[in-house]
């Protein structure tokens, strides 16, 4: 920790001043947890509240990818199991006024709480008791089962998700990124049992395998409220398989769109995944994006685009919706493309700019740093993680050039895979 | 063994809380601008929030968008050859407006690097803006755009509607980026008076959060003198209340399933009524939430955010409106039945423990006062008429004083009856029908 901490003041004072990162600026602090496991701790004391993470680094559809959903189930299980209080990490959050968010992604997991500082440490220990040392059972299970099926069957309905799922399995051949993080259907949630979830969260778990993120009017010294866990190292970040040449499809659901992915860098090569964070926000972003602004909303048209960090490789993947969505993905490729030619330089110096200011402003909140440097840390770059102002994220940010993107662009994002999203004609019909 | 651990480690964190809360807001007055500071370390920005007396009641009924005119057109003043917001995005920042009953807000943020720059763009735009025709079209074309998008949120609508159910005066009441027809018919003259007029320093604030360490010492205090010395009175226009003790309104917009919008009026922020009404409001919002909700289910859905309670403390005239988004299966049912809960707090004695409802009532408050904006505008809002800008002092003490007897008093008192909206979808079959 301390030593997070001297590096972190040294780049400060050499280099970090031209970044708008004066000396006065507070920054994360790291360590170890009692039992095994990492924290990174990111303190404001002039807020009133406190996110608190945990991530891990697992496969969301099971060890062996055969059960999708078993993640989710796992994590929702643990989290509305009974503690020895009496009441389950989700009733203890409830009960004093916060909120519980279980993210499940096809590698890694994150349980978020976000819950009045008073009630931070409280917490803190029940999300350790909860995880590091999950007693599921069959109450647990069947409430897990139900929440699981409900958001499998909202999932159907979502274009982006949808589209989302469909490209990972096209451009992944193997690994958890081919999976979808829910099943299909209801009998493949109901098909997964307690001695699954209990191996998996047994393995997946582990405090060893854990990164606390916490954020917020935080004290350090709530880290000693996490009695749970045990020695050990952590699981390397899970890799998925490329195809080779993934091919455009089409798919039916009850939702129309088109899809459109390109695989990037890993998060390894942090200057070329920051120039893709900044061709998602120059092209994509909602009312500033280039795209997003050319977007006419009254038929319900929208272009949602993001660089998704992740281990290796990251993937650039954008969503298309309303009655017009052939025209858009011709816009989408359109604006791609020039960006291979290097923007004028005063032009870029402008988008860098407002860049660098959406980073500030999508990572302002409590909540939003704690999943942010989670995120990054499971990912398996923890250093790299643009909620810490003294990451390398900010150094690669303000030293793009319109060059350097363009040869990016040209790199990554020549070879689209697009997936069409068909509604079908029942899906029509009910919905006229 | 382990659990046992754990369970001690509880023991303890309730016996022990460890962190104190946040200092309050630095309040001064600079010439008439309240000026109020609170310095983030940790935050990653600089957000200067500018309130100026300028708002819907200034407006006569025929000048309807004439605030937002304004401002708008101050956000197009050309800087250096640029405009304002171009200028500010060009630098590492933002800054946008709203319009209240009473005030327009500027939000204006940056990065620390940026800040003395996009301050000092912003400072110009607002002492001289442009009231050239190109620049006032401009802005009209900008607000114009912006009330499409609006007219496509039926809740936004809704409450539009439900706005002059209640208000002091009628002029508060009106859109509060005016409508297309009305703008129109207003040009640089119309916008230079009214300029002119409103834009005054009395009564002004200047509300500073983040890295305000990056400004040049007195950035804030400029700011604040930026606008002529003086005050500006509202225009009182009074219309005839309508008669009845319900009213319903109703309109259709291109929506794909109905809303329906209750508003029942609620106190401000420095009656005793206030942090029993954020009690109820969180009661509410649960209680709406779970009538959706699947039973049992963990994580938030589509369903149980389509219904919700607001407490709008903020407003000149505050409400309580419960609202319910008709994609979800039976929305009459979960209207018909926020409205029988509404009926039966008023009407029932509460017994049971409320500690869960204030919990919830404040944790409901803290996450929506974490945003740089949020923050920025909450102490404005605490510290007018000279009271504590301490906004999470006062309001979690406020809460924290509620018993059962003040909830069912002020549920009595507040949730009577409830103006209501109705947002419709368009018959668009009977429209081809009969074009």
């Amino acid at each position: 920790m301390k030593q997070r901490v001297l590096i972190a003041l040294a780049a400060l004072a050499i280099g970090l001043a031209p970044l708008g990162i004066s000396a006065a600026a507070d920054v994360p602090t790291s360590g170890s947890l009692p039992h095994g496991g990492n924290y990174v701790l990111y303190r404001d004391q002039t807020l009133p509240e406190a996110a608190i993470d945990v991530w891990f680094r697992a496969p969301g559809a099971g060890y062996d990818n055969g059960s999708p959903g078993i993640a989710r189930i796992a994590a929702t299980a643990a989290a509305t199991s009974t503690l020895e209080s009496g009441k389950s990490l989700y009733g203890i959050i409830r009960s004093s006024g916060g909120r519980l968010t279980i993210n499940v992604y096809p590698d890694i997991i994150g349980i978020s709480a976000i819950v009045p500082t008073t009630a931070g440490r409280r917490v803190i220990a029940a999300m350790s008791a909860a995880f590091f040392s999950p007693a599921i059972d069959d109450t647990a299970l069947k409430t897990a089962q139900r929440d699981a099926a409900v958001l499998s069957v909202a999932r159907r309905y979502s274009s982006d998700d949808l589209l989302h799922d469909a490209l990972f399995a096209q451009i992944f051949t193997s690994g958890p990124n081919h999976y979808p993080p829910l099943p299909e259907t209801v009998n493949e949630i109901r098909k997964i049992s307690l001695a699954d979830v209990k191996t998996y969260a047994k393995r997946a778990f582990r405090s060893a395998n854990a990164t606390m993120s916490l954020a917020g009017n935080v004290d350090p010294t709530w880290i000693e409220a996490v009695t749970a866990g045990a020695p050990g190292s952590a699981d390397a970040p899970i890799k998925s398989t490329l195809a080779n040449a993934p091919a455009n499809t089409s798919i039916t659901g009850n939702v129309a769109g088109i899809g459109i992915a390109w695989t990037g860098p890993p998060i390894s090569d942090e200057r070329a995944a920051t120039a893709l964070d900044f061709v998602a926000d120059y092209l994509f972003r909602d009312e500033t994006g280039k795209v997003a602004k050319s977007v006419a909303v009254e038929s319900g048209n929208y272009v949602s685009g993001q660089f998704i960090t992740l281990h290796d490789p990251g993937v650039m993947l954008v969503t298309i919706g309303g009655d017009k969505p052939a025209e858009l993905k011709q816009i989408v490729l359109g604006a791609v493309s020039a960006l291979s030619t290097p923007l004028d330089p005063k032009a870029f110096e402008a988008a860098r700019a407002a860049f660098i200011y959406h980073l500030a402003v999508d990572t302002q909140n409590p909540i939003e740093q704690a999943d942010n440097l989670g995120w990054y840390a499971a990912e398996g770059n923890a250093s790299y993680a643009p909620s810490d102002p003294s990451s390398s994220y900010w150094q690669r940010a303000n030293t793009l050039d319109p060059a350097y993107v363009a040869s990016v662009v040209k790199q990554y994002l020549a070879h689209p895979v697009i997936i069409e999203l068909t509604a079908s004609p029942a899906s029509k019909e009910s919905a006229s | 063994m382990k659990s046992r651990a754990a369970a001690l480690a509880l023991i303890c964190a309730f016996a022990f809380p460890s962190v104190a809360l946040a200092a309050a807001p630095a309040v001064s007055n600079s010439g008439g601008t309240t000026v109020i500071q609170q310095q983030d370390n940790a935050a990653p920005l600089v957000h200067v929030t500018f309130v100026v007396r300028a708002g819907l009641n200034r407006q006569t009924m025929a000048q309807n968008g004439v605030a937002a005119l304004t401002a708008q057109t101050i956000l197009r003043t050309a800087i250096d050859g640029v405009p304002l917001e171009d200028a500010v995005a060009a630098h590492g920042g933002g800054v946008h407006f709203t319009v209240d009953p009473s005030d327009v807000r500027f939000a204006v943020e940056s990065t620390p690097a940026q800040a003395s720059t996009v301050f000092d763009l912003f400072r110009r735009a607002v002492a001289a803006p442009a009231f050239d025709a190109k620049t006032v079209t401009s802005a009209r074309g900008a607000l114009q755009t912006q009330i499409t998008m609006n007219q496509q949120i039926a809740l936004q609508v809704g409450m539009d509607m439900l706005a002059g159910n209640d208000a002091a005066s009628a002029n508060a009441a009106l859109p509060a980026l005016g409508i297309p027809g009305a703008l129109a018919q207003m040009g640089p003259a119309d916008v230079r008076d009214f300029y002119a007029k409103f834009y005054r320093r009395g009564g002004s604030f200047v509300s500073g959060v983040g890295r305000l360490d990056a400004l040049a010492n007195g950035t804030l205090e400029a700011l604040a003198q930026t606008l002529p010395a003086g005050d500006s009175t509202a225009v009182a226009v009074s219309l005839p209340k309508l008669e009845g003790t319900t009213h319903q309104y109703v309109t259709h917009r291109d929506i794909a399933a109905p809303w329906l919008i209750a508003q029942y009026p609620a106190p401000p922020i420095d009656s005793k009524d206030y942090g029993p009404m954020l009690v109820l409001s969180s009661f509410m919002q649960r209680t709406l939430s779970e009538i959706a909700q699947v039973p049992g289910v963990v994580s938030s859905t589509a369903t149980s955010r389509a219904v919700g309670a607001m407490y709008q403390f903020d407003r000149t005239d505050p409400n309580l409106t419960l609202y319910v988004n008709g994609s979800i299966g039976n929305p009459n049912r979960a209207f018909a039945t926020a409205l029988s809960v509404a009926s039966i707090l008023a009407a029932t004695k509460l017994n049971g423990p409320i500690d869960e409802f204030k919990a919830l009532a404040a944790g409901d408050f803290v996450s929506e006062s974490t945003s740089l904006e949020s923050r920025a505008w909450l102490a404005v809002l605490f510290s007018q008429n000279g009271q504590s800008a301490d906004y999470v002092g006062r309001t979690l003490n406020a809460i924290a004083n509620t018993s059962n007897a003040d909830l069912q008093r002020v549920a009595r008192q507040y949730l009577g009856n409830p103006a209501i909206a109705l947002v419709l979808p368009r018959d668009n079959s009977a429209q081809a029908q009969n074009p």
